[in-house]
């Protein structure tokens, strides 16, 4: 059964895919975006840890293996919106020197494009969806526009471990979030409630719903939702991409025709998709002539340092992402002894209960010692949360598992394990947040991790098709109507949250497909 | 049934309860003959489990409660068997990524830990002394005990802890408990299937 020919089908209703979605039938495009999961809507946002898990990957296994295997389910959306619908908001620039690790390092990859490139499209983003922060004290943040919006605000636990940074001489700057601080385009302010990870029904916080989905949809773009699409179509010669097959809600196959497909699923699905591609022309998965689909994935080392103090912290206050950022330790310096990035997101929100919870803060504690615990930290503790970089490796790779899904296609297999430098990098992270919570009055600290957070990779850009997946603009080398968006087209992590840059890096692509329509086409 | 000694001055009464099961701030009902009801009220009223066995069922209150003293009461094991029902459930398990069913996860680590504790003490665990069950679940948290024939035994101890603070913390009274506001943007439904 096909539907009716359609311009651009777009897999995938997350942060680049709505992007795509509304910049191209605001172009006069006729777009349609498959989602694999349920529709979601503001109102099914609920303030609630237990709800927000609802928003998790609930799509086909993941095998997750490896001596760091990535967490796939806290960190992956399942309906509308992806998982740029729970995502927290942290909005960074990528910095100048990770586009250029193996040129200027000698380890690490090069991206085809320079920060120079994306600092156009950063800058219209941040105004389009609203940012707030203050760009003049992140002394570390490469040239841009100022942000449009103040800050959010401060409160005791931003206070309290500021303080120990300001001791050791470090310096801290207001958390840059595409979180209201003021109304914005007609968007509410943060109400500072910290249910972030459940989705903001305010729409303070830039999701999908809140901003691009919204426009996609005033602008005539199709959204289909339990539409899991497991292949791109070609034609015989397998230069061209013709269509998405894909199972709708009833299990029955589909097949939807588009002149221009663009994979937008996730990390760990859009190489899958590929992979489960191959036909006769390209026999080891389509557009991977190069075998490099699936590798080089990559994650940020991830940890939180703890620290309880006398005073109350007021840590249930505030949003889940943080309220203050250091990115002291931003710049990679070989003469470290490792070479790597690492930031500070300092000050989550923190609620008693789920994963990122106050009482997984001491996994083992239980009995009476838990509800003390509780009691104690719920008023007194503080955190901030480690991002580091995560060099990419292509021994750290997703293929193609033995087992299948409910529609007969196999399963992605992720293997991943940090190098010495990430893990050197963390341990030294580490150490620094000990001793700035022991600078700020903490009178006990400890950390945890390292874990997975953010999947970046897996379909890498590059400048041709003997080294990477596709162009800087996501395009595949190999079959020029079919692309590829979101952090799965990174040539390196950098060590700051991805949603920012798959925006800019998106909007970038998007002016190229619209240049170029009638050769893609 | 333990009951914590840290568990603040804000007890929200039955009736307080009960009244918000209409205004939607309980967060976590289970579906009983009598309607939609809280895990404890389930508890109380005796509802049978759906999926686990008495017996099952009995023995997950009994490792909750050790796990977090009150959570038994709480209704930890009613909220686990009627979650183990919902078509998209929300429980903690979820985010482990194991591998089988959820509720032979449960079954086949609880059928394990009956073993441990007739292998150790030569009896139930149930009837264990309070030290006895510590000692066994803290065995159990950091490896496979010897013999060992179920779940992992850490990932068992680990996600048994967070439905046991789940219940007990995760909604507005639990919140209550800690004297922190719940601050509720947008309440969640009571009786969502």
């Amino acid at each position: 059964m096909s539907a009716e020919k359609v311009d651009v089908v777009i897999v995938g209703s997350g942060a680049s895919g709505s992007l795509l979605a509304a910049k191209l039938a605001q172009a006069g495009k006729k777009v349609l975006v498959l989602e694999a999961g349920p529709e979601r809507k503001a109102s099914d946002l609920f303030s609630s840890q237990l709800w927000a898990r609802r928003l998790k990957w609930s799509g086909p296994r993941v095998e997750s293996v490896g001596k760091h295997p990535i967490n796939v389910v806290f960190g992956h959306g399942w309906g509308t919106g992806g998982s740029a619908l729970h995502h927290y908001a942290c909005w960074f620039r990528l910095h100048r020197e990770d586009f250029e690790m193996k040129s200027r390092f000698g380890l690490g990859l090069d991206w085809p494009i320079s920060y120079d490139d994306l600092r156009p499209f950063y800058d219209r983003i941040q105004k389009e969806v609203g940012v707030s922060g203050d760009a003049e004290k992140e002394v570390w943040r490469p040239p841009g526009d100022p942000y449009p919006m103040p800050p959010l605000q401060i409160f005791e636990q931003g206070r309290v471990i500021a303080r120990g940074f300001e001791k050791l001489g470090l310096r801290t700057a207001p958390l840059p979030m595409a979180i209201n601080s003021v109304e914005y385009h007609g968007r509410a302010p943060c109400a500072y409630e910290g249910w972030c990870d459940a989705g903001c029904p305010l729409l303070a916080l830039a999701n999908p719903l809140a901003v691009y989905l919204s426009q996609a949809r005033d602008a005539g773009a199709g959204l289909a939702h339990h539409a899991y699409v497991t292949r791109v179509l070609t034609n015989q010669n397998g230069d061209r991409a013709t269509a998405v097959e894909f199972f709708d809600a009833r299990g029955e196959r589909r097949v939807q025709e588009a002149r221009l497909v663009i994979l937008a699923s996730s990390a760990l699905q859009n190489p899958r998709l590929l992979l489960n591609s191959a036909g006769p022309q390209h026999s080891a998965g389509l557009a991977n002539s190069s075998g490099l689909v699936g590798k080089f994935m990559m994650t940020h080392a991830a940890g939180n340092v703890f620290g309880l103090f006398k005073e109350k912290t007021e840590n249930y206050r505030g949003v889940s992402g943080g309220q203050l950022v250091s990115q002291e330790n931003y710049a990679k310096d070989p003469r470290q002894g490792y070479l790597g990035s690492s930031q500070w997101l300092i000050a989550n929100a923190l609620k008693p209960n789920d994963l990122l919870g106050i009482a997984n803060a001491r996994p083992d504690l239980f009995g009476n010692a838990l509800h003390q615990f509780l009691a104690t930290a719920s008023q007194h503790l503080a955190t901030m949360t480690f991002v580091g970089e995560n060099l990419p490796s292509r021994e750290n790779q997703l293929t193609l598992s033995n087992r299948k899904d409910r529609s007969g296609f196999p399963l992605a297999h992720i293997t991943h394990e940090f190098s010495s430098d990430d893990l050197k990098c963390f341990e030294a992270g580490m150490q620094q947040g000990k001793a700035i919570m022991k600078a700020a009055g903490a009178y006990e600290t400890w950390s945890n991790g390292p874990v997975s957070m953010h999947d970046l990779g897996g379909t890498i850009m590059g400048k041709d098709a003997a080294t990477s997946v596709v162009n800087s603009y996501g395009q595949t080398h190999e079959v020029s109507n079919l692309f590829v968006a979101g952090p799965g087209i990174f040539a390196t992590s950098g060590a700051v949250n991805p949603t920012f840059t798959i925006h800019a890096v998106t909007l970038r692509a998007t002016d190229y497909v619209l240049a170029h329509w009638s050769s893609l086409s | 049934m333990g009951s914590p000694k840290d568990s603040g001055p804000s007890e929200i009464t039955r009736r307080e309860l009960l009244g918000r099961v209409g205004s939607g701030l309980l967060i976590l009902t289970v579906s009983t003959p009598w309607g939609e009801l809280t895990p404890a009220e389930a508890r109380a009223k005796g509802a049978s489990f759906k999926n686990l066995t008495a017996e099952e069922g009995a023995l997950l209150e009994e490792l909750g409660d050790v796990l977090l003293p009150g959570a038994g009461e709480a209704g930890v094991a009613h909220y686990v068997d009627d979650q183990l029902s919902r078509r998209d459930p929300l429980l903690f398990l979820k985010y482990m990524e194991y591998p089988a069913s959820h509720l032979e996860f449960y079954r086949q680590g609880l059928a394990a830990l009956e073993r441990l504790s007739q292998l150790r003490h030569g009896g139930p665990f149930a009837r264990a002394s309070q030290e006895q069950k510590v000692a066994a679940i803290r065995e159990l948290s950091q490896k496979n005990p010897e013999g060992w024939n179920g779940p992992p035994a850490p990932l068992l101890y680990f996600v048994v802890r967070n439905d046991a603070v789940d219940v007990y913390y995760g909604g507005e009274e639990g919140f209550a408990r800690l004297q922190i506001p719940y601050m509720p943007h947008l309440p969640p439904p009571a009786d969502e299937r």
